[in-house]
């Protein structure tokens, strides 16, 4: 439909766009031009080519910050995904009362991360922490540790809250994916003598197939551009052994005044959460293809 | 039926128990406000001996949680409702108008969907720094309402592409203006797409932690988390002030969410799975 005067439409457009294209469409732009200077965030600017790009990939913290974050993603994909899927399992074995854990298990996706991450900061530690207090009170005092200050356990730590966390929301997301699911289908499994756990794997886990997909997309690009966590419970440590992207790039921006070089690592960021992307959906439309189902 | 009643009990106990576990921190971290440090100290896993709210009472005072509680009651309330208005007029025009440039507008909106904070957050900070927008109360509603508003429009687009097109005509044969159209049909339709993205939006906004941490250093102007943040470094040794500080802040805020959980996780669901 025309409206009924011409500029109505850009009228109506205006105000979000002005505001997206001031705080997010010109600093992406801006933040790619950075990237080929030198910057200290006030001094002059200075032409380095992709000198930035260059640095970044042979920087030995910046790649190690993937390969952490990597592992940290393939831990959360059991933690939170996997943990939700059995979750989402157990609350729809049941046509009723499961209502109060579905509510339970969703609080901590609530809260500032922030404040979760305090508290499991107490949860962890070495003195009165929760988790040492458990262990000595059931005779497995020597398996008490510094969880935090490990560079074993530092990163599974994290994710561990991680999963905590998010486990309630992708249990959320499967739980409205299995009540779509047409109830002849689970009541035909069922008069066929497939017991509980039968129809959850191979009738309503293959059923929903698809949002299981989108949610391991959510885990692998949120996981990805994680910071809050890990800046309150580590911050990159113990000796850099949880230092993700983007803990590193606050430190080299705002404590170092590298603009340019942090710049080229947030393209190169970009890049990868962008690809991530791409390869769900490539992945995506090769399932459609050979499966045939839509 | 004694088969089918054993397992109903067992199921009942094992979630039971699952829950009791997955709440142990949150139930530790409030048992824990009410022992003094040295009973922290000396037994972690021990029931307070008294209960006693005024060490509450203290932790608030003392780390002016009240301050930080305004602050983010003022700057979400603020941002998300620039996001309602801004993204409903949007995407009416989106959904109903046809205008030049519409695909190459609702592209741009559609890229900030895909794009990380990381893509823009340095160079916005440089923006806001030149521009004098770092360090007031005002500061992170700008940036909380950019980030909100792509995927309102999308999400309100797409309640609105559902209402049949007839609706519309009649409407302009009845000679409603655009902007009438907008109040008499759009938004009594947008009602539950409103409900949606105020959810998902105020969440984000409340709960947003490193535009708020580069942005806001003045502790005046700090939310909720880079204010617990700070009373959490500066007492840092007194266990139970910050045990206090942090039942009464998630406290109230579960307490919303118990009553409103049917809108909540439905609003949280559908934001992010479209």
């Amino acid at each position: 439909m025309r409206a009924h005067r011409w500029f109505t439409p850009y009228l109506l457009v205006l105000p979000a766009m002005a505001l997206f294209a001031f705080a997010i469409l010109g600093p992406v732009l801006a933040t790619g031009v950075f990237s080929f200077y030198e910057w200290d965030g006030f001094g002059a600017f200075t032409s380095v080519g992709i000198d930035n790009y260059l640095r970044a990939f042979s920087d030995p913290v910046f790649r190690a910050s993937f390969v952490h974050v990597a592992i940290y993603i393939l831990l959360t994909i059991v933690l939170e995904v996997g943990a939700g899927l059995l979750l989402a399992g157990m609350v729809t074995s049941r046509p009723r009362g499961t209502g109060f854990f579905r509510v339970a298990f969703f609080i901590p996706v609530m809260l500032p991360l922030v404040v979760v991450a305090v508290v499991w900061g107490f949860v962890y530690n070495p003195d009165f922490g929760l988790i040492n207090g458990v262990l000595e009170a059931v005779g497995l005092g020597t398996l008490a540790n510094v969880w935090l200050g490990d560079t074993r356990t530092a990163l599974i730590s994290v994710s561990i809250v991680s999963g905590w966390v998010f486990a309630g929301f992708f249990m959320a997301i499967f739980y409205a994916a299995i009540n779509q699911i047409p109830t002849e289908i689970v009541e035909a499994a069922r008069i066929d003598g497939a017991s509980e756990i039968q129809t959850f794997w191979r009738v309503k886990v293959p059923m929903i197939r698809n949002v299981i997909e989108i949610a391991i997309l959510l885990a692998v690009t949120g996981g990805f551009q994680s910071f809050d966590l890990f800046f309150v419970l580590t911050n990159g440590g113990p000796y850099g052994a949880t230092e993700i992207p983007t803990t590193y790039l606050v430190k080299v921006v705002f404590r170092n005044q590298n603009v340019g070089y942090g710049s080229a690592m947030a393209m190169i960021m970009t890049a990868t959460v962008l690809a991530m992307g791409a390869v769900y959906l490539w992945v995506r439309k090769r399932a459609d293809v050979d499966g045939g189902t839509a | 039926m004694k088969r089918l009643l054993g397992s109903r009990a067992v199921f009942f106990i094992v979630m039971g128990v699952l829950a009791a576990i997955y709440t142990l921190p949150l139930m530790w971290m409030v048992m824990s406000s009410f022992k003094s440090n040295s009973e922290i100290f000396s037994s972690p896993l021990s029931l307070p001996t008294s209960i006693d709210f005024s060490i509450w009472a203290d932790a608030w005072v003392v780390g002016n949680l009240g301050r930080y509680v305004f602050n983010s009651f003022f700057v979400t309330s603020l941002s998300v409702l620039a996001i309602l208005v801004f993204s409903s007029l949007a995407a009416y025009a989106f959904s109903v108008f046809d205008f030049n440039g519409k695909g190459i507008l609702f592209a741009m909106f559609a890229l900030g969907l895909l794009m990380p904070i990381q893509s823009y957050f340095i160079a916005q900070n440089s923006l806001f720094e030149l521009l004098s927008i770092k360090g007031h109360r005002w500061t992170l509603i700008v940036p909380y309402a950019a980030m909100g508003i792509p995927l309102a429009i999308y999400l309100l687009k797409v309640y609105l592409d559902g209402v049949p097109r007839q609706l519309f005509d009649a409407a302009r044969i009845d000679g409603a203006s655009d902007m009438k159209m907008f109040r008499v049909i759009v938004l009594p339709l947008l009602k539950p797409g409103l409900a949606t993205v105020a959810v998902f939006s105020i969440l984000a906004s409340w709960n947003e932690f490193l535009l708020a941490l580069l942005y806001v250093t003045n502790d005046k102007f700090k939310t909720i988390p880079t204010g617990l943040l700070a009373f959490s470094s500066r007492y840092v040794t007194d266990y139970q002030l910050l045990f206090s500080a942090l039942t009464i802040v998630t406290l109230p805020m579960i307490a919303i969410y118990v009553i409103f959980h049917r809108q909540v996780i439905a609003g949280i669901t559908d934001g992010s799975l479209k």
